[in-house]
């Protein structure tokens, strides 16, 4: 594998460093460090992190797949092959995870056992299928593992660097460099399309820099591998919002709220929209629903007086902005409202 | 021209995201084209060799452009500031804690 020394990646490295100094007992800080360092080639010190995340979080995937990938760079077969067969057992649609194991098997001399995994990756996925075909491996609806295929397959460095692009894609995106960040995510995606979650990185990516249309793209390819994934309706309710297409937004802000009905915030986002189309009772009754979730939800509180007070409803709507007043006195906006109707 | 809350709040989101922000520890809500920034304004990235001094005056005008984008989007009408740590007085930004420590002189 070769190191990066890039700028970026070396700063990335070094902030990350500093966070698991201050914050050892989070597995998702080791689990980051150990594979920037593994990007590094430090595998010794890459392997001692992946295994405190485990420590911390011994159903963190991420971390499970990222040490399997990290056996297989350093040749330890037996124990990459555990791990994936055993992530395999557990998802066994997962297509990634059947590439992975039939490169493995390519990598230890097992043909017949690689040949079957690849014949399940593209049955599960239809992107492997291209993929084959592109290396040379599927030809005439059959596979061919001859030696040039083979040694073709052999060279793939899989992961994690589809976990390492999503990883530095998102901190450049953070950092406002959001063409690097586009690009970062690309080749996390072209690694293992089957996550569905750096589809939705690239997604919101996209709608950060403005390119709406790609974003709608994106976030929807996630929700066709993932259709229980809530805040991927909430993105694309946002970016329908930023476009000026509130139907659409209003469609699936109710998706994401159906699908993670506990989260206040898009209860609260779901009654703009309701309050932005003149359906007041609905916003009523989803500002309701945020405030049962979060008593202290104070935007809630004064959108909801102020919906009472559209409503004629002067006592509801004064019992609303004295519980905003109790929290935040300095209000002048709710004071004048409440004097407005006392 | 009046403009939807929502819309207000897509743009919001999508700007503090292009700030140097950190927009986990804030809050934010449109009431009629009033937005109101609640929670602890905190910078995601400054430069570690800064002193305090220029790293307030970095977070002060970080704050005075943050004011000025979202006036700038459609339908805002006001910007009510209800932050932890940094409170706005006659038009100037002053860290909460400091000014506390001026009372106490």
């Amino acid at each position: 594998m070769k190191p990066r020394r890039d700028p970026i990646y070396q700063h990335i490295l070094s902030e990350i460093g500093r966070k698991v100094q201050i914050h050892p007992n989070y597995a998702d800080l080791q689990n980051q460090f150990a594979l920037l360092l593994m990007v590094e080639g430090d595998m010794e010190r890459a392997e001692i992190h992946f295994l405190r995340a485990l420590r911390l979080n011994p159903k963190y995937r991420e971390a499970i797949l990222n040490l399997g990938f990290l056996y297989m760079e350093t040749k330890r077969w037996k124990k990459a092959e555990e791990i994936f067969l055993s992530e395999a057992k557990r998802r066994p649609r997962d297509g990634f995870l059947h590439h992975v194991l039939g490169i493995l098997y390519l990598q230890t001399g097992r043909q017949k056992e690689a040949a079957a995994r690849i014949c399940k990756a593209m049955q599960y996925h239809s992107h492997y299928r291209d993929y084959y075909r592109k290396k040379g491996v599927w030809q005439r609806g059959t596979i061919h593992l001859d030696p040039k295929a083979e040694s073709v397959l052999k060279r793939i460095h899989l992961h994690p660097y589809a976990q390492f692009h999503n990883f530095v894609g998102l901190n450049l995106a953070k950092r406002g460099k959001f063409a690097q960040a586009v690009k970062e995510l690309k080749k996390a995606e072209g690694l293992n399309p089957d996550e569905f979650i750096f589809r939705a990185n690239l997604g919101t990516v996209y709608y950060y820099q403005g390119t709406y249309s790609k974003a709608i793209q994106e976030f929807q390819k996630a929700l066709k591998i993932n259709p229980l994934y809530g805040m991927g309706y909430a993105n694309l309710s946002y970016v329908y919002g930023l476009m000026g297409r509130t139907r659409e937004a209003l469609r699936y802000m109710n998706k994401a709220v159906r699908l993670n009905p506990p989260y206040a915030d898009l209860h609260y986002n779901l009654a703009l929209l309701y309050n932005d189309r003149k359906q007041y009772r609905k916003a009523v009754l989803e500002l309701k629903k945020a405030l049962r979730i979060n008593p202290d939800y104070l935007f809630a509180r004064i959108n909801l007086g102020v919906l009472y007070e559209d409503q004629k409803r002067w006592k509801e709507a004064r019992r609303e902005y004295r519980k905003i007043l109790r929290i935040t006195p300095d209000d002048e906006h709710v004071r004048k409202r409440l004097e407005r109707i006392s | 021209m009046l403009r939807e809350d929502f819309v207000i709040q897509a743009n919001i989101r999508r700007m503090l995201t292009r700030t140097d922000i950190d927009a986990s520890q804030i809050d934010f809500g449109t009431v009629r084209g009033v937005v109101y920034i609640q929670g602890t304004f905190q910078l995601s990235r400054f430069d570690p060799s800064w002193d305090s001094d220029k790293a307030n005056e970095f977070a002060v005008n970080t704050l005075y452009s943050l004011e000025k984008k979202i006036r700038r989007i459609l339908g805002v009408s006001d910007v009510i500031f209800q932050l932890n740590n940094w409170e706005k007085e006659k038009g100037h930004w002053f860290h909460a804690k400091m000014t506390k420590e001026d009372e106490t002189k």
